[in-house]
């Protein structure tokens, strides 16, 4: 008998190497080095809804409000955290450039 | 009585829009008003004239600055969008400067380059000064390349410009000494006037949402993100009793 299908993602997941930083292991592994005691899910999870809160405020500031379960969609789409990846290293780049001047 | 002292006199006589009144108008410019627009662009002359005027500093003529000015204020009447919430006169702003810029980088050379080359020089000139700070030696285009994420190619075209332009300094002041240079003057191709604006709005959307991620959220961000360089280990440790 055939299993049940699932939800299938069309755009995959991010994954560290298109994001440029540390695997959920990794992070997981450096957080305990700081002293904030968790594993990679936990690590996911704590990433999905620093996310999710980005989301949240890109959406209302263009007059659109989204329920949780859209939010989050839009969370874990690559596209989105690859574009706030962009974003969030110009606003770095922009900052060190005001800081040498 | 001059041309400019005349069009400056009949140029006052428009009153200035309030911003309901702007969007009224843009509304209808959407759906094909001809007067909607001439009165857009006639109330909004003085705002072209105020900023063609700062550049006539650099030695340019003060008619054709004006002239270039208005156009970039068509090309912003053409595109604003009154559902993004920006008043008109913050957007038509960056079209009449990248108009006025224009003009002023393709009359500024004997030698006629296209203002894409000249972007493109910009940017291969600021890393070639970058480099030179750093490393103390002049590097290779290759190594331009590199840094820049540009083709070989562009990277020797705008080469080439620097080359060609050195006749007269890309660091030369326009008007005295303390005026701004060329290269400050070199429109960037990377990004139209729309795209600056509307980047520097998500960016400023990032920050403020930035502000309300707990310590954990931010750091697990920058890791996963690897924007790491300006972290320092000490502001982010768990101290006992935190959290």
């Amino acid at each position: 008998m055939p299993m049940p299908k699932g939800y299938k993602k069309e755009t995959g997941y991010g994954s560290s190497k298109t994001l440029g930083g540390l695997s959920y292991h990794d992070i997981a592994k450096t957080m305990n080095d700081l002293n904030y005691k968790m594993n990679h899910s936990t690590a996911r999870n704590v990433f999905v809804s620093g996310l999710m809160k980005i989301a949240e405020n890109l959406t209302l500031s263009h007059g659109e409000r989204y329920d949780k379960t859209k939010i989050k969609k839009i969370a874990i789409d690559p596209r989105f955290q690859e574009a706030v990846a962009e974003f969030m290293r110009e606003i770095e780049y922009e900052k060190s450039q005001t800081f040498n001047k | 009585m001059t041309g400019v002292e005349n069009y400056i006199k009949r140029m006052s006589k428009n009153s200035l829009l309030t911003k309901q009144q702007e969007i009224e108008l843009a509304k209808k410019i959407e759906k094909g008003d001809i007067q909607a627009k001439k009165l857009m662009i006639e109330s909004n002359l003085r705002l072209a004239f105020s900023i063609a005027k700062k550049y006539s500093r650099h030695g340019f003529d003060i008619e054709d600055l004006i002239q270039e000015a208005n156009l970039g204020l068509i090309k912003a009447v053409e595109r604003y969008d009154w559902r993004k919430g920006f008043k008109f006169s913050t957007y038509a702003c960056w079209w009449i400067k990248q108009a006025a810029t224009k003009h002023i980088t393709n009359n500024s050379t004997s030698v006629k380059i296209p203002t894409h080359l000249l972007g493109y020089a910009r940017k291969v000139y600021q890393a070639q000064r970058d480099y030179i700070e750093t490393f103390k030696q002049e590097p290779e285009p290759e190594e331009i390349a590199d840094i820049l994420g540009m083709s070989l190619k562009d990277v020797k075209e705008a080469f080439n410009v620097i080359t060609a332009k050195k006749t007269v300094s890309i660091d030369k002041s326009i008007a005295d000494e303390n005026s701004r240079s060329i290269l400050d003057i070199l429109p960037d191709p990377s990004q139209s006037p729309d795209t600056a604006l509307y980047d520097k709005e998500i960016k400023q959307e990032i920050v403020k949402a930035f502000k309300n991620l707990s310590k954990r959220e931010e750091l697990i961000l920058r890791l996963r993100f690897g924007i790491t360089d300006t972290l320092n280990k000490e502001d982010y440790e768990l101290k006992q009793g935190e959290e």
